[in-house]
Parts: structure tokens; sequence; C-alpha cells
């Protein structure tokens, strides 16, 4: 048996082979990360949260792109009107969303809790119920207006990183104030009293979770801190104006990767994937400029987060996932990867990536903090070069929410198809980018699975 | 050779899947784009909707920061507040903010000289124009919502008259408080200049307004300082002439003239029609802009 495994092994290390010392550095380094228990407990979570999350971006493809006012589809085809079955499909997609992509941080930190519970071992149900009722309390809406509500913002995938952090406290806390129990796995079918045994054995660290959770939730208004930064960053955003284009294109390019850092960590960066709704100035600008004209040639701001981060880096959703998407339908062998690909597809074509964003997942994932931002950046800077050397001219008027990414461009820019053409070049671009990491994170995997079999054999 | 590996890749259909889809959006895309780009103006939906007001003679823009605050607080809103302070020189000075994404900010417009007078009012109206024209130039936004509180509504009222032009923006919902529109006189026959000179350019008014005037009343008569006569001396410009008019009569506690805006009464009616009106109440506007954020 033994042996067998030996041979394994080394067959598995002759397979994995590295290009150069950069790709085995960054294997090894993520290797070493899936080690640590926080990162074991993300994966675990965001795997639990991915078939709310998929679904969940399926409805929202009804609810912004079909039937949203200034939706794609509303605007392209404008039959469905503001009528009774308009309403009914509305609140059919409100509901559904709302429970399923709108809260996954509530089902994210019942993972969390109970997994970090579970490797204590210690009560993991209790420990992911608790982590929920915690959760809930801290988004408690204190209102008189509606008695018994949450702050919608931090339940849906906003929220993600700070339930994922306050599940493994709760797990944690189960940890040092409960004990093992002994009877665990009996318990489901064993005598009624150690099934109170069991809920005693919890009582402590359930009580005193939630009383933290109340002590936090009336001490900040959660709603405001967590918006807070963002709002100071984004009125940076949408104040600061330049003259100079070169500081106005360093100004776009710094706050898109301070949005897809954070998108990356499961909060909200400055600028939303979905829809160029909220103009800023500078856009502003150039719409009226490009009114006035009847083009959009020379607009005075070349490069504003419209006509570079909207326009070109988004394709897909944050991190032009469209690109990884395409990359792992040609070269990937990896069945869950492919199959993960094939389900996001659908809902990545219209900017919504949080189906691949938790079923790779991307999230935290090291191997692919590089391309998710690297992409993006690669695809604005070849759209800047573009519209400097006046190939094509900037995207200026205003493009419908949930237009699907390549298409942005083309729309943003009246129908001009050399910006059609640098959409097909930058998804090309993204997905060059892309393939390089697909190939190690498939690579990681084999070598993960390999050690995982190992503390098996221990 | 490389194409006839990725022939046999079985993810091929689900690039040519993704291409065709492209291809299908593509083409009524481009038509519609072709087809738009006239009206594209018009299609431009300015997120943002503020409140504007206006305080009353002798006070300052710092007029209404606790009425900000209660409605923060009591609707649980967080409501942003910018301040402007016109000049006697034109030049405008601005306190406050408005937080990026605000889509519904409070924006007050004081004046440097806030004295009272019908000549001074209508100084005020014009130096209120050039903070207004500042704002539109700078926030870019198409629709508000306007609140005066006394003189402040003479000032919304000589604005529509001689300076609004409602061919690129509008103007949703007025409510005043108090606004003396037959200045001290009781009897609403005895027409001062002022009322005569309003109702005579009264057509200028834009025919889409709702307008809600509130008048309070201590003994019957009076809030204090303004007749009730006075404030409702103000159908005559407004009656018929907009979408809607209505006068409220406030009473009991509070309801004297400068305590007003601090009733509770006051406080549900402004939030009511102020605050909760949004242009399109059956848009799923509220909706919208949280899936977006996110």
């Amino acid at each position: 048996m033994v042996g067998y495994y030996i041979e394994y092994i080394v067959g598995v290390f002759m397979e994995v082979k590295f290009n150069n010392k950069f790709e085995e550095k960054l294997v090894r380094g993520t290797l070493w990360v899936q080690k640590l228990l926080f990162y074991r407990v993300i994966q675990r979570t965001l795997l639990l949260i991915f078939p709310f999350a998929l679904f969940g971006s399926f409805v929202k493809i009804v609810q912004t792109v079909i039937i949203g006012k200034e939706g794609f589809l509303t605007d392209i085809f404008p039959s469905l009107n503001n009528d009774f079955i308009y309403r009914q499909i509305d609140n059919i997609a409100t509901g559904l969303y709302n429970l399923t992509l709108g809260w996954v941080s509530v089902i994210a930190i019942f993972g969390a809790a109970k997994y970090t519970a579970k490797y204590y071992q210690r009560d993991d149900q209790f420990a992911g119920i608790t982590g929920v009722s915690c959760y809930l309390i801290v988004d408690y809406s204190y209102s008189k207006v509606m008695p018994f509500s949450f702050h919608p913002q931090i339940l849906g995938i906003r929220g993600l990183l700070f339930a994922i952090v306050l599940g493994i406290f709760i797990g944690w806390l189960f940890k040092k104030l409960s004990r093992p129990n002994p009877r665990l796995e009996e318990t489901s079918r064993g005598p009624a009293s150690s099934v109170i045994e069991r809920a005693f054995i919890s009582l402590k660290p359930i009580i005193i979770s939630l009383i933290l959770a109340i002590i936090f939730s009336i001490l900040i208004n959660i709603t405001y801190y967590s918006e807070a930064p963002g709002n100071f960053i984004n009125s940076l955003a949408t104040e600061y104006t330049s003259r100079n284009n070169w500081s106005q294109l360093g100004k776009t390019l710094i706050f898109s990767i301070y949005t897809i850092v954070m998108s990356f960590l499961g909060w909200s960066g400055t600028y939303s994937a979905l829809g160029v709704e909220k103009m800023d100035v500078l856009s502003t600008v150039n719409l009226n400029y490009a009114l006035n004209k009847h083009t959009a040639w020379n607009a005075p701001n070349p490069f504003t987060s419209s006509t570079l981060y909207h326009a070109f880096a988004t394709f897909g959703g944050t991190g032009s996932i469209l690109g990884l998407i395409i990359a792992i339908l040609i070269i990937s062998k990896d069945k869950d990867f492919q199959t993960v690909a094939r389900w996001a597809m659908f809902p990545s074509l219209f900017n919504i990536g949080s189906g691949v964003m938790t079923g790779i997942p991307i999230f935290f994932n090291v191997i692919f903090f590089i391309p998710f931002i690297l992409a993006p950046i690669a695809d604005m800077l070849m759209a800047a070069v573009a519209i400097q050397l006046h190939l094509m001219p900037p995207s200026v008027y205003p493009v419908p929410i949930g237009t699907p990414g390549p298409l942005i461009a083309f729309i943003g820019t009246n129908g001009s198809w050399q910006a059609l053409g640098f959409s097909i070049v930058a998804i090309v671009i993204s997905v060059y980018i892309y393939i390089p990491f697909v190939k190690m994170a498939a690579k990681v995997k084999i070598l993960d699975n390999l050690s995982l079999r190992k503390e098996g054999e221990d | 050779m490389h194409t006839r590996s990725l022939r046999k890749n079985r993810n091929f259909k689900y690039l040519v899947a993704m291409l065709i889809f492209f291809i299908l959006l593509g083409i009524p895309s481009y038509i519609w784009t072709k087809r738009n780009v006239t009206t594209l103006a018009g299609r431009y939906n300015s997120p943002m909707s503020p409140i504007i007001l206006i305080p009353g003679s002798s006070a300052s823009a710092n007029r209404f920061d606790n009425l900000v605050k209660t409605i923060n607080t009591n609707y649980g809103e967080h409501h942003s507040l910018l301040k402007l302070t016109v000049h006697t020189d034109n030049k405008i000075t601005y306190t406050g903010s408005i937080r990026a994404g605000d889509t519904r900010p409070f924006i007050v417009v004081g004046f440097s000289n806030n004295n009272d007078g019908y000549t001074n009012i209508k100084k005020q109206a014009a130096w209120f124009n050039i903070a207004f024209n500042q704002l539109k130039a700078r926030y870019r936004f198409n629709n508000f919502n306007a609140f005066g509180h006394s003189n402040g509504g003479l000032i919304w009222t000589i604005f529509l008259e001689d300076y609004f032009d409602d061919a690129t923006i509008t103007m949703n919902q007025l409510l005043t408080v108090g606004t003396p529109y037959n200045f001290e006189e009781k009897s609403t026959s005895n027409h001062t200049q002022m009322l005569n000179d309003l109702i005579k350019k009264k057509d200028k008014i834009p025919s889409s307004l709702t307008y809600s005037s509130i008048a309070g009343t201590k003994l019957y008569f009076d809030d204090g300082i303004v007749p009730l006569g006075s404030v409702d001396a103000g159908k005559y410009i407004y009656e018929g002439n907009i979408k809607h008019y209505t006068l409220i009569t406030l009473t009991g506690d509070k309801a004297e003239h400068s305590d007003m805006i601090s009733s509770n009464q006051f406080i549900t009616i402004f939030h009511q029609y102020i605050v909760g009106n949004r242009v399109d109440p059956n848009s799923p506007d509220s909706k919208q802009s949280a899936i977006a954020q996110q």
C-alpha cells in the first residue's frame, strides 16, 4: 500500500514540471498559504456559497438586464413595459435574488464558523447557527420604520470578508469556551439526554457570541462604517479632476486597481462592474461634447473610468473574468474548473462574475490575484494607447446596465467598429494573461490533493 | 495544427456559442445605438435628485442643519448636506460636501445679504440663480425638489418666474412654510406690489410642478409673524396654474413661524412630500441602486 503511494507521489512530481523559478515559487507559496486554517476555511466556505451565488447571478441577469429600468435588454428591445406581468417578474426576481446572492454572507458565516469549529473538534452545527444569528444581529437595522429588518448592503457579496473573519472568530470562541463532545457522532441517533448534554456543552460560547454580537451591533453603526472608507475614496474619485490627460490616466488606473483589489477581497471598490450609471464629472463633460459635436472623436477627457475601465477592463465582471473563462475552456483539463466555467459563462457574459469568483474560487486565491489585476490593467493600457494614437474614439455615450462587456465600447462609441475590434483585442490579451495562471492553478491542485492524501495516510 | 486541436476540444461549442451570443446581441445593439444617439441627452438619467432649500430672511445657510439631522436620524437615512452662501459680489462659498453616490443630498443656498424687503428678495432670487447654475453645472442633475422657508418661498417663486428654464431641468415638488405672498397683509383682497408682480408673470411657472404650501396658525389668524391670509394669497399665483397646489394649515405645538420646521408634524410632511417622493414612484429605482452598489 505504502509502496503504491510512493509510486503515485513520484509519478505526480514527475508530471508537475515547473517552467521557471517564478512559477515554482508561486506554486509553492500558494501551497503554503492553502495549508493555513484561515485559507482552508475560506475555500470550503466559498464552495458552500457557490451554488447560491451561481443561481443568484442568473436571477440577477433577469433583474438588471431584462427588467431593470436602465437595463440592456429593456433599452434594446423595449417591449416589456410597466404592466402587471412586469411587476410579477420583478417581485419574483427580487425575492429569489435577495435570498440567494443577496445574503451569501449569512451562508458564508455559517460555513466559516462550522468549519472552524469542526477543525477544533467542537460542535460545528451549533457554531454555524450561532454564526448566522450573530451576523444578523450585527447587521440588524434599528429602524422605527421597518420593525424587523437588516441592512442589505453587507448581507451580499460585499460582507463576505467580514462574515468569514467573524465566522472564524466564533469557531475559535467555541474552541476556547467549550470542550469537544465525546459523543458528537452518536448524538443524532443517541438518546435525548445526550442531545441535552450536547446543547449544554456549547451553551457558553453560544451565549457569549450572541452578547458580543449585540454589543458590537449597538456600538457601531455597521452600514455607515462599512461604507465610510469607500465613500471617502469615491469622493476622491469623482471630485478630483485634472486637466492633464496623463494624470487622469494615472488616477483612473489607481482607482481601478483599488476596485479590483477590493473585489478580490469580497469588498467593493470605486467602480461597479455593472453599469456606468453614476457618471463622474469628466464623463459628463465628454457626453456633452459628443452631443454637441455629434462625434465621440477627440472628446476632451480621453482617459476616464468610462472610457478605459468600464469599456475595456470589466469583461465578464471585475478582473476581466471572461478572459479566465475562455482560458479555462481552451486549455484547462481540470473537470471542476471546466464545469464552473461552463455554468458561470452565461451570467459572466452580462458582467456578473460572482459565479466564477466563488466557484473557482478567485476570492483570496493567491495564484489568480496576479492576472486578476494584470489583465484589466493591460486591457486599459492597450485602450489608452489606442485612444491616444487616434485608432479609436473614447466611449462617451451612456451604456445600459448589464451590457455584455465586449459590446460596451461598441455602444459607448455609438457603434465604432474600431472600438469593437479593440474589444476583441482586449479579450485576447486577457485570455493570454490568464492562460499561464490556469496552468499553474492546475499544478497547485495536483500537489494539494497529493498532500491531502498524505495527511490522510498519516 | 493549432486550430485543429482547438476544434477537437470538447469546449469548442461553448466558445462558438459565446461568439454567436455576442453577434446576436451586437447587431440589435448597433441598430439601437445608431437610432438613439440623437435622443441620448434625454436618455441620460441623472441618478442625483437633490433637495434644494432656501432659508428665510435673517437666517444663514446653517438654518436647516437640525432639520437634516432630524430627518437622517428619524428615518435612518444618510443624506449629505452641502451649504452655499452667495455673497453680494456674486461669489459663492461652499461648506460641507455631497457624498459620492448620494442620490438625494440636501443643498442649502443662503445669502450673506439676507435682509427682508421686496427689492432685497429680488436681489436674492438673482443670487440664487447664480448658485443654481453653478450647482447644475457641477453636479449635473436634471431634476430636483425644492423647499423654502418663509421668504425662501418668495425667492423660489421669483426664481421660477424670472430665471428658471424648464427645458433642461425639472422641478418635481415645491414645499414652503409660512411664505408671505402678500407680506404682512392680512386680507387677501389687498394685493401688495409684489403679489401683483408675481401674479402677472405666473404663466412662466412650469405647469408640471406640484406645490404644497404650509401655513402655521396660532389663534386662527397667523403664526406669530406671517398672517394666514398672506400665505393663502399664494393661490392667486399657483392655483389652476400648476399640476397640484395644496395649502396645509398646521396648528398646535411649535406652529410658530420660526419653530415650525422642528415640529414633528412638519417633519412628517416634509419627508413625505420632499424626501420620500421620487420622480416616478413606480420605478424600481431604490432596488436598482442597491443592486448597482454591489
